[in-house]
């Protein structure tokens, strides 16, 4: 009894001192980033033409990365002595892409009946899994990311899948395998919260017979979620007022959510469908939390001014449609149509196949508002897989355009990058070289594919 | 038959009109064999067929002239395996005719009576300059059987059915083992099996013996022009494994195959060559998504053609280009196959040519050469490069439209009516 007692009031005690009240729940960092550069060396490219991702080009170009940035881009730059230097006659320069919307490492190479039981692209148990973080189901042994980073791929956000509601936080990577996930962890970098509306959580839950079944119903239990959340913050403040002894119970939903209201997280929300999209716009209003990007948004055309408006991305295919009802009315002039009113658009992939070939999506999207009338020089286009899924990911300060500063994450070409004949020559992240196609050395692979007949040729 | 014709021309009001002699100059052409392009070529054609096509040719007198202007003019294009016409929304299955789950069909499942020439999705691989398609069954209750393919052109109009029954269609490995008890080892017995049936009842049809086969006689009936050699049994198989038990069918059995996936055919290219299997391969399946895909690599098309196996191409993307895209993403990745080692020729062949040979149409369609059929394409560019298209698309010599739903919504919501107060269901 009086054993019991005593370990009740040490319970409680530790309970109260952690977390501590200078800082709520939502703001802890449960698995810190412990990624370090590769070795790298200063490094001036020379006559290349560099696309910055700023909107400029610069034919015969220059750019120079000392200590893993990027030092200087234009002509007659002054290197420091013992640079490396490469000359990129013919080929072209632009900032690494990065995938806004992938699921490496979950959606996995390859894909058994294991996965079909039961995968880590979401958590099914709940269409509430707004507390789980994707990031402590990434396999790094996935070969999607020395495949993504051979496509000239520099970071990725790996997103949970669309059958929760909340599918909970997301986790920007750099595709360079290691053993644990946090050494792919890009240094403090955003998360963001995955939502999704429309056909797959419904489905889901009928199938699960669990939440919601009706678009209306998916609506009303965000909320009704965030009502929740918002009650949680009240009683987080009062706690951290000093207005109330005992700290609330954690709840990790809740958490995210308030993170979200706190605007430390954007929402990445998944819809197909306009009418969907703005019903998700006046409902952030409302409850008071920021999209930073509609993801997939295959109508996003037919209401690219209301984009605009709200300052939200939209993150698309260059061509999917027609696979379910509310990707119906797909059409390729999508990215061009929302740019020409001025959004933000960026390609994503989605899918391992696509994360390989981002700048051909480019391409064919640019194509497409080319012969609509629309006037995309390639300056301006490869911004859709450089500076704007970095500014969607809040990142844009960092990554994204070759500006002097900025981490020397980049891709040397061996032809124009929206073409299907280009490769990825070379690929520096943090003015490392990380993957050289005419180096077996400088080229990555997972575990998962030593000795794995007939994977290796030759 | 005339009075057929003339009925024809009056009420299909495609153009050009019947008996309309059309000549398409300065182009440059690829008539695929000969194989070298001809630059400032002369291409004529009447009555849906190729009449000539020569260097700087004159063209005839009072013919329809098209000038090309330099660009680029190959034969229309043919996608080696979609499910164009079957299906139209993959996510709602009453749409969707593509494969039956329950019920004893198999190798007599013949997808040619769903033909729908009406589909979204038709037109919109036309637009991308696909003029022929091998439409296959997607699956069947009877492992291995999917059932038989039917061979399409994308006419405009009702007419779409080139050939039904134009091979019949089995898949083996990973994705189909429940259907056979759980063993690829099963799914080659029955298939063995089926054929052995097939051999017999073709020999004796009339034969009331004792019931000791497995196979229903729709199913055995459908597998005589198999066993007959009429056409070609085409074995969706990805795994190495699988790629010389398929050899090794083709040779105890006489039989033609075609092998369909072909991940790790790779491996297999000197066999598949002295077989004389052709391989009906995606060209951007380089993921090892499957135990059976191991060795999936973009370069599996070069390095078939370089062990002379003739290929063609079937992209799928996660299912979405198979028959959503069937147009754009067959030439995005040929030209991924060009990217890593394919010669541009042989691309160019795998996407006319050899898909028209290995299914059966090499003698009337895939090239320019006079007595062909008149699939004609006219590219803006490169026609490999994904972000080229045609500008003009002829089937058997008719212009065919190159709008679509997805050109209508274009249209209707096209930045320049951003300020319109109309609402865009009214344009």
């Amino acid at each position: 009894m009086i054993v019991g007692a005593s370990a009740y009031a040490g319970h409680a005690a530790a309970k109260r001192e952690a977390p501590p009240r200078e800082q709520p729940p939502w703001l802890r960092d449960a698995f810190p980033s412990t990624y370090r550069p590769l070795p790298r060396s200063d490094t001036l490219i020379t006559h290349a033409t560099i696309l910055d991702g700023a909107g400029h080009r610069i034919e015969d170009g220059e750019i120079f990365l000392r200590d893993g940035k990027v030092a200087g881009v234009g002509r007659g730059l002054a290197a420091s002595a013992g640079a490396v230097r490469i000359d990129a006659h013919g080929r072209w320069v632009t900032p690494g892409l990065i995938d806004i919307h992938s699921h490496d490492g979950t959606y996995v190479e390859p894909l058994t009946t294991e996965d079909e039981n039961s995968n880590d692209i979401s958590e099914l148990s709940d269409p509430n899994a707004a507390g789980t973080w994707i990031e402590t189901a990434v396999n790094p042994q996935d070969p999607g990311f020395t495949r993504a980073l051979a496509g000239g791929v520099t970071a990725l956000q790996v997103l949970p899948g669309s059958n929760p509601i909340f599918g909970g936080r997301s986790v920007v990577l750099k595709p360079i395998p290691a053993p644990t996930v946090q050494q792919m962890k890009f240094p403090d970098a955003p998360q963001g919260l995955k939502m999704a509306c429309g056909e797959n959580p419904k489905s889901e839950d009928v199938e699960k017979n669990r939440g919601p079944t009706s678009r209306q119903g998916e609506i009303a239990f965000i909320r009704k979620a965030f009502a929740d959340a918002e009650q949680y913050r009240e009683d987080w403040r009062a706690y951290l007022a000093g207005k109330d002894d005992k700290p609330p119970k954690d709840d990790l939903n809740l958490d995210t959510l308030v993170a979200v209201l706190e605007g430390r997280i954007a929402v990445h929300m998944h819809c197909y469908r306009s009418d969907e999209m703005a019903i998700m716009l006046d409902l952030s209003h409302e409850l008071g939390f920021r999209i930073a990007a509609f993801h997939h948004a295959v109508e996003g055309y037919k209401i690219a001014p209301l984009l605009v408006r709200n300052g939200v991305c939209a993150a698309v295919w260059s061509d999917w449609w027609g696979f379910k009802m509310e990707a119906l009315d797909g059409i390729r002039e999508n990215a061009a149509f929302i740019d020409a009113a001025g959004g933000c658009v960026t390609m994503h992939s989605d899918s391992p196949q696509l994360g390989q070939f981002l700048s051909i999506e480019a391409g064919k999207a640019a194509a497409a508002g080319r012969r609509a009338g629309l006037s995309l020089p390639p300056e301006h286009v490869i911004a859709w897989v450089t500076s704007n899924p970095a500014k969607a990911l809040g990142l844009d300060g960092r990554i994204g355009s070759l500006e002097a500063g900025k981490d020397a994450d980049l891709v040397v070409w061996s032809a124009d990058p929206f073409s299907v004949y280009a490769h990825a020559d070379l690929v520096f992240i943090d003015g490392a070289l990380a993957y050289d196609r005419a180096d077996r050395s400088r080229q990555p692979s997972s575990d998962f594919e030593l000795d794995r007949a007939p994977m290796t040729p030759e | 038959m005339t009075r057929a014709a003339l009925l024809l021309a009056f009420l299909v009001t495609a153009w050009p009109a019947a008996g309309q002699v059309v000549a398409i100059i300065h182009a440059k052409a690829f008539p695929i064999a000969p194989r070298d392009a001809i630059d400032d070529a002369t291409l004529v054609f009447e009555g849906g067929q190729i009449v000539s096509l020569t260097a700087q040719g004159a063209p005839p007198p009072g013919a329809q002239i098209i000038d090309a202007g330099g660009r680029i003019v190959t034969p229309g294009l043919m996608n080696g395996a979609t499910q164009l016409g079957l299906g139209e929304v993959s996510g709602a299955s009453d749409t969707q005719d593509q494969a039956v789950t329950t019920g004893p069909l198999g190798a007599a499942f013949d997808v040619h009576y769903a033909l729908n020439a009406n589909s979204a999705l038709l037109s919109v691989a036309r637009a991308d300059g696909l003029t022929r398609a091998m439409s296959y069954p997607a699956g069947a209750a009877t492992a291995p059987f999917s059932g038989a393919g039917a061979l399409i052109r994308l006419s405009a109009g009702q007419e779409i059915l080139e050939r039904p029954r134009a091979a019949v269609f089995a898949e083996v490995g990973d994705n189909t083992l429940a259907k056979a008890g759980g063993s690829r080892a099963a799914q080659w017995v029955l298939l063995r099996n089926a054929l052995t049936e097939a051999r017999h009842y073709a020999e004796a049809p009339k034969s009331q013996g004792p019931r000791d086969q497995l196979l229903a006689r729709p199913d055995v009936e459908a597998l005589g022009a198999v066993v007959s050699g009429a056409i070609p049994l085409a074995i969706t198989a990805e795994r190495q494994s699988d790629i010389r038990e398929a050899i090794s069918l083709a040779r105890d059995f006489h039989i033609r195959v075609v092998i369909l996936g072909g991940s790790e055919a790779w491996t297999e290219g000197a066999a598949l060559a002295a077989a004389h299997i052709p391989v009906v391969l995606d060209p951007e399946a380089n993921l090892p998504q499957t135990f059976d895909k191991l060795g999936a690599r973009l370069d599996n098309a070069a390095l078939l053609a370089k062990d002379g196996v003739a290929i063609a191409f079937s992209v799928s993307g996660n299912g979405i280009y198979l028959s959503y895209n069937a147009g754009l993403d067959l030439r995005e990745g040929a030209g991924l196959a060009a990217a890593n080692g394919l010669p541009y020729l042989d691309a160019l062949e795998a996407l006319t040519k050899r898909p028209a040979e290995i299914w059966g149409l090499g003698d009337h369609y895939g090239r320019l050469a006079p007595g062909y059929d008149a699939d004609i394409v006219i590219w803006d560019g490169d026609p490999l490069e994904p972000a080229s298209a045609p500008t003009a698309v002829f089937v058997r010599g008719e212009r065919a439209p190159l709008g679509t739903r997805q050109t209508r919504l274009r249209d209707r919501y096209a930045p320049a009516h951003a300020a319109d107060p109309v609402p865009p269901s009214y344009r």
